[in-house]
């Protein structure tokens, strides 16, 4: 009972502990448990799951006894069990109250017998409906979102029938006591027309269960017909008062057989209940089946572990004025298609256009440099500013160098191929990295507008 | 990544490994994104800077299935080509040529970007190019491409369409005499499907590749319906939740409530709105999306509780005749009863009167929900109690906003960058669930929303809430099957 309620308590625990995990941490981990238990053959369950996880974390096993959720429950079994015991001393002091007047009535004994039985029996159903009328006493407003929610009621029966077992317990002893230290005189009365043989049938009928066992505690007939009084009477006509004590055996059973067992009874079966319920509960537990989905399905991984890639260094471009220049290159065919990018960018309206890059070949771009270096004058590189410059730009760029071109290169990223000047940011911060790279003083990052608007200041 | 001290293990030569390769910036890490399922690898980087290959197994309990490389772009392609060309006597040599080329400039910093791209092919791995397809083709790349022929390993030719012009086809009768198999994938926007057609096209490449690549399917599919079934569950435990919260205080027998009303609420409400942001995240981290940025208006209740009135429901995005056609909230089982009663003639009536039933439902609880209630007085205390919600719109506005972000989330490809942005339907998806199953969706709320909800009955919300999202989906798809189109390709 206690396993079954610490499983699903020590199952939420962990199941709040893992709600912030992320879920591939959480299937790897619980993957690789199962796999694990299919290699050393040992059964996949939840308690040697938890019991792996405990031991990792370092973790001992929360006895349910310590539990905090269910100390509240602990303490109230106790008060009960307390309450029942003094009770059934006070309640059987009562009944057997005898002070050499009238006998004890049987009659209302079996009477209270039957209502503790009613009782008990009330409490067991209250707990099998999960019907709930004292909820209040126990705080109304209780959250419904802890893992005792739905076993509140066969937790309250079962404080119940502890506090029952503890009144029929000392009931028991407290009547055993009194019979040992007075002569009790028990005797029968009704306001009923009742005849001492059908009392006596009903009273066989009460002691069937224990009649083979101990016919001693089955009243004769002849006890019954001697031991019924009226209060009215002033004598009790009792022409041999021990016989009247010789009712005690039937009473001690009575006590027994219809207060003790069935309060005995019932704490089993709402012990058994709650374990059952705990089971149930733990299967019907929000963690439940996606841990069980989590041991059952491969983990599939296909993210590769998480490249911690740096972002670029953030930079500012700055944009030059374009340097007056009758020679445009076209790396990669940047622009060639534009019929007015050439004018707009060179001094002269017809400047020179060459190409470079791309599908020309080395030797090609070798000769496109010569022709460069020829003219002594600045070189305007028009490039795709959409695509980042590679290590190609770069090589045609340090050749340029070494093939006597000693004047202004100006590089001019287009935002596409009709040659409107690149507004993007992000791009022109690429290029500009680009361009420090290079480490060439005489190599600027231009851009057609900044030259227009030059111009006109 | 492993270990710094720990040595790179040999590759297995029956590994289906795959080099993306390519020029920079013409979304090869968009490709490895979507198919690796991570968010992280699409950051651009720039060529110049230090980048080396990224691998990306696909593992199935530690058995890797095949394994994607990512690779820098070419950066010097015709020095590589004049060299293997000054290097090679025969066509035969080729490969050996391409390998000596990265085995002599493997310190070479000016080679590092073509040695790395060239290293997983000269393995063994098999060749993905990609290309943009939305910019015309040019002959600009030829010796790209041509360096990777000289390698002689498979080939497949990827047209990834980056921007919105579509010049695929010609780029596929050019790449068609260079590559083996040539396909079109939108590395952005493919949905699933395509995923793993193009990855069935991987296990074209060679034969014995074919086997490992269609388990691997079969993985990815199966992953793809849990994360699906698994969404459901993490929707209807936050609808356990949030249907059900109650906010709690305690106040003395005579101090006065009502300054505590407010307070309640704001608490109530703050609660409910980080439950749902929950609830966000954990969806998102089932489908792997982990620098996703998401646009979504907060969850608001309306103020003073009048559920029924305009604001309330701007801001919920209903309107009174999506309440009346859907037959939605509080009306909806009455409706579909006037209807059943009436053996479906009265199926306008119907669905009317089940709208106005949910307005009077809705002013019903509306009272309630501006009201505390109260705890028996104990010790000289009492607990003052605000919530549930108990107005069904609420469940539906709940559960409508969390179908909505699943259905985006778990249609997102990986390679996505931009911002997820949750708007309000302006249709009712209740509409497509037949009435039955609504009226035990209904059923399953009203439980919640008055907390008598038994935990044992999960699995049944769960799966109601699976035909709630089968709705939804056929209900987003709907505009495409009405078009005759498919919803992105």
């Amino acid at each position: 009972m206690a396993n079954a309620l610490t499983l699903l308590l020590d199952f939420d625990d962990q199941y709040r502990r893992d709600v912030d995990q992320n879920h591939a941490f959480l299937h790897r981990r619980d993957r690789r448990f199962a796999q694990q238990q299919q290699e050393q053959r040992q059964p996949l369950t939840v308690p040697a799951w938890l019991a792996s996880l405990h031991a990792l974390n370092g973790q001992r096993q929360v006895d349910s006894g310590r539990d905090p959720r269910l100390r509240g429950w602990r303490q109230a079994r106790w008060v009960f069990a307390g309450l029942g015991a003094v009770l059934g001393v006070v309640f059987m002091l009562g009944l057997l109250y005898y002070d050499g007047g009238q006998q004890i009535n049987v009659t209302l004994l079996v009477a209270l017998v039957g209502l503790q039985g009613l009782l008990a029996l009330f409490t067991s159903v209250q707990a099998w409906l999960g019907w709930q009328p004292w909820r209040t006493l126990l705080g109304r407003w209780r959250g419904n979102d802890d893992a005792l929610a739905s076993l509140r009621p066969v937790l309250s029966a079962r404080v119940a029938h502890t506090g029952g077992l503890m009144f029929a317990l000392t009931g028991l002893l407290t009547l055993l006591l009194q019979v040992a230290v007075q002569d009790l005189a028990f005797g029968w009365s009704t306001t009923l027309q009742a005849s001492a043989v059908g009392y006596h049938q009903w009273i066989s009928a009460l002691a069937l269960p224990w009649q083979s066992l101990w016919p001693d505690a089955v009243p004769s007939l002849a006890l019954v017909e001697a031991s019924q009084f009226y209060r009215l009477q002033q004598d009790s006509g009792v022409a041999n008062p021990a016989l009247l004590g010789t009712w005690w055996p039937f009473v001690l059973m009575l006590w027994l057989v219809y207060v003790l067992l069935p309060r005995c009874v019932l704490l089993m079966l709402a012990a058994l209940q709650l374990r059952w319920q705990s089971h149930r509960a733990l299967r019907a537990h929000p963690g439940w089946q996606p841990l069980h989905y989590r041991f059952d399905t491969p983990w599939v991984d296909t993210r590769g572990d998480d490249e911690g890639q740096a972002a670029p260094a953030p930079a500012h471009a700055a944009l030059s004025p374009l340097p007056a220049s009758t020679t445009l290159i076209h790396w990669a065919g940047a622009g060639l298609q534009s019929a007015s990018l050439g004018a707009a960018l060179s001094v002269d309206p017809a400047p020179l256009q060459l190409r470079a890059g791309g599908n020309s070949s080395l030797d090609e771009d070798a000769r496109v440099l010569a022709q460069a270096a020829e003219s002594g004058q600045p070189v305007i590189v028009v490039a795709r500013g959409w695509e980042p410059p590679t290590g190609e730009l770069s090589d045609f760029i340090f050749d340029a160098r070494e093939q006597g071109v000693t004047a202004l290169l100006a590089l001019v990223p287009l935002a596409d191929e009709g040659g409107e000047a690149l507004a993007d940011a992000g791009l022109l911060a690429q290029w500009q990295r680009f361009v420090d790279r290079q480490r060439d003083s005489q190599l600027l990052l231009c851009a057609p507008v900044a030259a227009e608007k030059e111009q006109q200041a | 990544m492993h270990e710094p001290d720990s040595p790179t293990p040999a590759p297995s030569v029956d590994l289906p490994r795959f080099a993306v390769v390519g020029h920079p910036n013409k979304g090869k890490s968009s490709v490895v994104a979507t198919i690796a399922q991570n968010d992280s690898i699409a950051i651009a980087m720039e060529p110049g800077t230090t980048r080396d290959s990224h691998r990306y197994p696909m593992k199935v309990d530690e058995v890797t299935l095949y394994e994607l490389i990512d690779t820098p772009g070419f950066q010097r392609p015709r020095k590589v080509l004049a060299w293997l060309q000054g290097h090679s006597l025969s066509a035969s040599d080729r490969p050996e040529t391409v390998a000596a080329f990265v085995t002599q400039h493997r310190d070479d910093p000016r080679y590092h970007d073509e040695c790395e791209l060239l290293r997983p092919i000269v393995e063994g791995a098999g060749i993905i190019y990609v290309v943009d397809g939305s910019v015309p083709y040019n002959r600009e790349h030829e010796a790209e491409m041509n360096i990777l022929r000289w390698t002689g390993r498979p080939s497949l030719a990827l047209i990834n369409q980056i921007g919105p012009d579509d010049h695929s086809a010609a780029w596929e009768a050019a790449l068609g005499q260079y590559f083996q198999i040539v396909r079109r994938f939108d590395a952005v926007r493919a949905p699933f499907e395509k995923h793993l057609d193009l990855l069935r096209s991987f296990g074209q490449l060679a034969p014995h590749w074919r086997e490992p690549l269609d388990a691997a399917l079969e993985y990815l599919q199966a992953l793809k319906f849990g994360r699906d079934s698994q969404a459901l569950e993490r929707i209807a435990d936050a609808l356990i939740d949030m249907l059900g919260h109650q906010e709690t205080a305690r106040l003395s027998e005579f101090e006065d409530a009502s300054p505590l009303l407010p307070k309640l609420q704001q608490r109530w409400q703050n609660w409910q709105r980080e439950r749902e942001q929950r609830l966000r995240v954990a969806v998102e981290d089932l489908y792997q999306h982990r620098r996703l940025q998401r646009q979504e208006e907060a969850l608001v209740t309306p103020e003073g509780g009048d559920l029924f009135s305009e604001r309330t429901r701007q801001l919920w995005g209903i309107s009174k005749t999506q309440l009346a056609a859907a037959g939605f909230g509080a009306g909806a089982v009455g409706g579909a009863g006037i209807d059943a009663v009436a053996l479906g003639h009265s199926l306008g009536a119907g669905a009317l009167i089940g709208g106005l039933l949910g307005a009077a439902g809705s002013y019903y609880y509306s009272d309630k929900l501006t009201k505390l209630k109260f705890g028996p007085l104990s010790g000289g205390f009492r607990e003052a109690v605000y919530g549930p919600l108990r107005d069904p719109q609420f469940a539906y506005v709940v559960l409508g906003r969390a179908l909505l972000h699943w259905y985006q989330v778990s249609q997102r490809n990986h390679a996505g960058r931009d911002v997820l942005v949750v708007t309000g339907a302006q249709d009712h998806w209740l509409a497509q669930m037949e009435r039955s199953h609504r009226n035990g969706l209904q059923k399953s709320l009203q439980a919640l929303a008055s907390r008598r909800f038994d935990p044992s009955k999960r699995q049944r919300l769960i799966e109601q809430l699976e035909l709630a999202q089968q709705a939804f989906a056929q209900w987003q798809l709907r505009p495409f099957q009405e078009s005759g189109e498919a919803p992105s390709d």
